[in-house]
């Protein structure tokens, strides 16, 4: 498939999974894994980082419009989109990076566990740290942070596994 | 000069990075003034158009709850139209201002199309807008209670600020003897909210049903906000700590009242001119 369609096509589904799925789901409370980042995780290597920032910011701020949280999603996906072009200039060979979009097969795996932990992790710390905004509630926060980040680092290796078969 | 070209090329990305983070946070604290724009919140056409479409083909599943809650409030109101229509056979002629100052109120039926409780900032987005006369600050009940206060509106939809957010701040009163504080929501579970500002000189009992004030030019006085579940005194707290059980359950909201008070303009100017 043609790599722009499959992104546009990525990006389709995972606002419509993320708004009319993920965010009705009410999981106690202590989970809301913000899949829609995925998005922003499986964009062309290749892609120049101006590019994917500004891409970055745009995805969260379409986010933000239908959850009534402005500001949030803008900020984690606009951080992420930073660290990525970081991870990938240190965790991937040069000559590997030609290759288009970020996979288990075209990092190796160990590199793309890496970029998928840390990704995944800072987009949650961002995203709870900013909505919870309350210093009694902290330990609850931090539940949030990690029960979404794993249920969300399963989801993308989960869905990794499903396209490089 | 080139010094400083050569620098913004050389870190033009972290440069990006910073403005683009620094908007993102602008928003996110001035998020109550871009508000006003509904462009920015799901009151806009494109989310919301999605969420209705969402909305039109869930609410097949609650159709047989929202049934039975209707039928209830059908029956409540034939009550409260007797108990009137016997009022108003017993009543003199001189009273008839009385009558006429109830017409202040009228309501607005609307629906739910989208909304959210597990968050610490939750809103409701529903299917009425400014082509409707819904206004910024008005208040939305359901049959049970107290939902919130309009807080943008878009030209057919409007977002409503729920109790269940912790920005929304409400006074009520005891229904046994009058006596005012103010309910406030700080997260967790989306049924229970704290009232506070209750001298401990108060005499208060878990199961007192607690109505809104009418105090603030927002809510009409007298509609039920919930029934007091926990109540703590410590020796030395001046004031009590209030749990109270929402009458709302939000998790299942759909069918809302816009409450629109024709005389809440004239209230206004006549407070302000008097603060002048």
């Amino acid at each position: 498939m043609n790599i722009w369609v499959e992104n546009i096509l990525r990006y389709v589904v995972l606002l419509f999974l993320q708004v009319l799925l993920i965010n009705n789901l009410y999981m106690a409370g202590v989970c809301s894994p913000c899949i829609y980042m995925l998005f922003v995780l499986f964009l062309p290597v290749t892609l120049p980082r101006w590019a994917d920032l500004l891409i970055g910011f745009a995805a969260g701020l379409v986010l933000d419009v239908f959850c009534d949280t402005l500001g949030v999603h803008t900020a984690a996906t606009t951080l992420i989109a930073y660290l990525r072009g970081l991870l990938i200039k240190n965790f991937v060979q040069e000559n590997e990076r030609l290759i288009g979009t970020p996979s288990s097969r075209t990092f190796l795996l160990p590199a793309f566990l890496k970029y998928t932990i840390i990704l995944v992790t800072s987009y949650h710390v961002v995203v709870f740290s900013m909505i919870t905004f309350n210093i009694h509630l902290w330990w609850l926060t931090l539940l949030q942070i990690i029960v979404s980040s794993l249920i969300c680092i399963a989801l993308v290796l989960l869905y990794d596994r499903v396209r490089t078969r | 000069m080139k010094a400083l070209l050569q620098f913004f090329v050389r870190y033009y990305i972290v440069l990006l990075f910073l403005v683009l983070e620094t908007v993102a946070f602008v928003l996110f604290f001035y998020h109550n003034k871009f508000q006003q724009s509904a462009i920015l919140t799901s009151s806009n056409r494109v989310a919301a158009s999605i969420y209705e479409v969402e909305n039109s083909l869930l609410s097949y599943f609650s159709l047989r709850q929202e049934n039975d809650m209707l039928a209830e409030e059908n029956f409540k109101l034939k009550n409260r139209i007797n108990a009137l229509e016997n009022r108003l056979e017993n009543i003199e002629s001189d009273t008839i201002d009385y009558v006429f100052a109830e017409k202040n109120i009228e309501y607005m039926s609307a629906k739910v199309i989208h909304g959210s409780v597990n968050q610490h900032s939750n809103y409701f987005t529903i299917n009425r807008g400014l082509r409707d006369g819904v206004e910024l600050d008005m208040s939305v009940c359901n049959p049970e209670g107290v939902v919130g206060v309009v807080s943008a509106v878009s030209k057919h939809y409007a977002v409503v600020m729920p109790i269940i957010n912790e920005q929304l701040t409400i006074s009520c009163k005891f229904k046994k003897n009058g006596q005012i504080g103010l309910l406030n929501w700080h997260g967790g579970k989306s049924s229970v909210a704290k009232l506070e500002d209750i001298a401990r000189h108060n005499d208060v009992c878990v199961g007192d049903t607690i109505l809104t004030s009418g105090l603030s030019a927002i809510f009409p006085s007298d509609i039920p906000v919930g029934v007091v579940s926990r109540v703590n005194l410590k020796e030395s707290d001046a004031y009590y700590d209030i749990d109270v059980d929402l009458a709302v359950d939000f998790r299942s909201i759909n069918n809302v009242y816009v409450i629109k008070q024709n005389l809440r303009q004239e209230l206004l100017d006549l407070e302000k001119e008097q603060m002048k």
